[in-house]
């Protein structure tokens, strides 16, 4: 025998190996030239549809407008607009990308080669979305430059507070996807779920109108949706002068709903994780 | 140190058959609720009651037909599967209660050949491969240099593997179970897809993979194979290991009987029926060459001098010809006839 085996244990060894997973993908990331799309020109085209149908109704002297800044406080509608559909491209692609990560992996043929490794197994699962997050962080800062350079959006507020904002939607938006990752390993298919979901994002949490004009049982809803909290805060946040105490309460909110969903991810991913071992589900597709 | 590499105890695997598979009951069929009391749904046992001990330093092939077994005792050796019943162990550790010791101890190549990834480079696999076996980085740099000359892959460690040929693919693969230097190496089906060429210089790497001390656990339904690479070879069919010994073993099984082998063209099997009821014959398998309307009859007999006027008149009736005939020693896939009445490639 040449000698003993060559792999050391410990907690260096297993950031070593998230370090790897991250840069693994976002090597396959950037080899796919199609991230070009959806970094500069999704982000143009996916909002004009609303923007588009608010000036028809705004009125051809923009007396509709009253209308929405009586609703909204805000004078600036392509912002308001802006902002919520900005938010829900970043949840609808974690739901695309992080919710089937493990899946697309399956596809690969690369899951189980990864899983036979004496690593930390949710590292694949945190490592995926490493890239995948600094990658909608750039769809962000290249939006909000587009919407300034082509549509004249005035982002009046306070840069570092709307970071604030951001960093607090990180840990739902991403507990979400990781719940979702998991259960696409044991359904194997999940798009009808997805559909659901952006689908209810897109009416409850008031992407293009303020939540105020939904009837009350739907606003009852929208309270248990983390975007809901996400879009407001963002939106006062970006678009007014505010403080922090403007956005504070919507921040604890943020804060909860993400150690909730954090939580329920990794423990439907241990879960999903026994589950296949159990019925052979990592080498199914 | 536990004496054997790897040792299995009434291994069982089952697992839940699919709705479209499994019959639905009386019951089920008229009634229109979909809730209340469910019936236990059917399982199918893949593996049933296996038990193995393989010494250390040994090459042991595991020898059966596509759905024998083979893939799901590898699959629960190498922890990506929990047995349902029974114990097994790899370099003394548990597969269930000491996973993470276990893939320690292992390098595995499942059969197929996408376990690396296309949109890497060889290179790039095998040092992500190595971080993910926590392999420190100044070492992993070395072994990934080392393994890709073994290989010899330097020239196209670069490219992507998408690039690459079927046989380079599965030399990254290789490279990739040999990272960390394991003691003990399952390789499922290595040689599957490969070309005759690549399969051999394949064949000739497990034998040098031996000679530096690794166990290897291999799994194939190539008969040459398994007897030309392995010191011992147990056969399992429908889950279960029916035999167990060296090559030579094995074929003194029924060393006493002649295998004819013909050759036909056009095969009927009123013939086949016939030939079976010639008193002496043991087996009679068919078997359909490549070649359109060729076949390869296998006959197993005790005296073959004195069937074969019998069998030479029986078999050119009814449009059947023959073509050609050997009279052979025993192989592999005659013991598997012989122990299970069908041919490994059924």
């Amino acid at each position: 025998m040449e000698s003993t085996t060559l792999a050391r244990t410990g907690v260096i060894s297993n950031l070593r190996a998230l370090q790897a997973v991250i840069s693994r993908e976002w090597t396959i990331f950037m080899r796919y030239p199609s991230w070009i799309i959806s970094l500069f020109i999704w982000p143009l085209i996916f909002p004009m549809a609303y923007l588009l149908t608010a000036r028809a109704f705004s009125g051809p002297d923009n007396t509709g407008l009253l209308q929405f800044q009586a609703a909204t406080g805000q004078s600036e509608y392509i912002g308001f607009i802006a902002i919520g559909t900005m938010i829900w491209m970043w949840q609808n692609v974690v739901l695309w990308n992080v919710g089937f990560a493990l899946r697309n992996e399956q596809h690969r043929g690369t899951l189980e080669s990864n899983w036979m490794a004496p690593t930390w197994r949710f590292a694949f699962l945190l490592g995926s979305s490493v890239p995948q997050l600094v990658s909608m962080l750039l769809m962000l800062g290249v939006s909000t430059l587009e919407y300034t350079l082509f549509f004249g959006v005035r982002f009046e507020g306070s840069l570092w507070l709307s970071l604030l904002v951001i960093l607090f939607a990180i840990p739902p938006i991403y507990g979400l996807g990781f719940t979702f990752a998991s259960l696409v390993i044991t359904a194997r298919e999940a798009n009808a779920f997805v559909f659901l979901v952006r689908g209810v994002v897109m009416i409850f949490c008031g992407i293009t109108y303020p939540i105020a004009v939904l009837p009350g049982w739907m606003q009852a809803i929208a309270a248990w949706l983390p975007q809901t909290y996400i879009i407001r805060a963002f939106r006062t946040a970006a678009l007014s002068a505010s403080s922090f105490d403007a956005i504070a309460p919507d921040l604890l909110m943020l804060a909860l709903f993400g150690a909730f969903w954090l939580c329920l991810g990794y423990t439907i991913f241990k879960w999903m994780e026994r589950r296949a071992r159990q019925t052979g589900a990592i080498g199914q597709y | 140190m536990s004496d054997w590499a790897v040792v299995t105890e009434n291994l069982v695997k089952k697992f839940p058959q699919r709705a479209q598979a499994a019959e639905k009951t009386e019951a089920k069929k008229k009634s229109f609720w979909p809730f209340g009391k469910k019936e236990p749904r059917p399982m199918f046992t893949a593996v049933d009651g296996v038990n193995l001990q393989i010494k250390r330093g040994e090459i042991f092939g595991l020898l059966g037909p596509n759905g024998a077994g083979k893939s799901t005792t590898i699959r629960m050796l190498c922890t990506l599967l929990e047995p349902t019943s029974g114990r097994a162990a790899v370099n003394g550790f548990d597969v269930v209660k000491q996973a993470n010791e276990v893939r320690r101890s292992l390098g595995t190549v499942l059969a197929g050949e996408r376990s690396i990834y296309w949109k890497l480079s060889g290179r790039e696999n095998l040092t992500y491969f190595a971080a993910l076996n926590h392999i420190p980085p100044a070492v992993a740099k070395k072994r990934v240099d080392d393994l890709i000359e073994r290989m010899e892959l330097k020239e196209r460690a670069d490219e992507l593997v998408e690039k690459y040929s079927t046989g380079m693919r599965q030399r990254i693969a290789i490279s990739r179970a040999l990272l960390a230097r394991p003691p003990i190496l399952l390789l499922d089906e290595p040689t599957l897809g490969l070309d005759p060429q690549a399969a051999r210089n394949l064949r000739e790497l497990i034998v040098d993979l031996q000679k530096e001390g690794h166990t290897i656990l291999l799994t194939t339904h190539y008969m040459e194979e398994a007897d030309q690479l392995s010191d011992r070879i147990g056969i399992i069919d429908t889950g279960k290991i029916i035999a167990l010994d060296t090559p030579e073993g094995l074929k003194q099984r029924i060393d006493q009987a002649e295998v004819i082998r013909l050759e036909v063209s056009g095969w009927d099997d009123k013939i086949g029926a016939q030939l079976r009821s010639v008193a002496g014959v043991d087996t009679l398998t068919p078997r359909k060459l490549e070649q359109d309307s060729q076949w390869e009859i296998s006959l197993q007999t005790a005296n073959s001098r004195a069937i074969l006027p019998v069998v030479v008149e029986k078999v050119n009736h009814n449009g059947t010809r023959l073509l050609n005939m050997n009279i052979v020693r025993p192989t592999l896939e005659d013991v598997f006839i012989n122990l299970t009445g069908k041919a490994l490639r059924d």
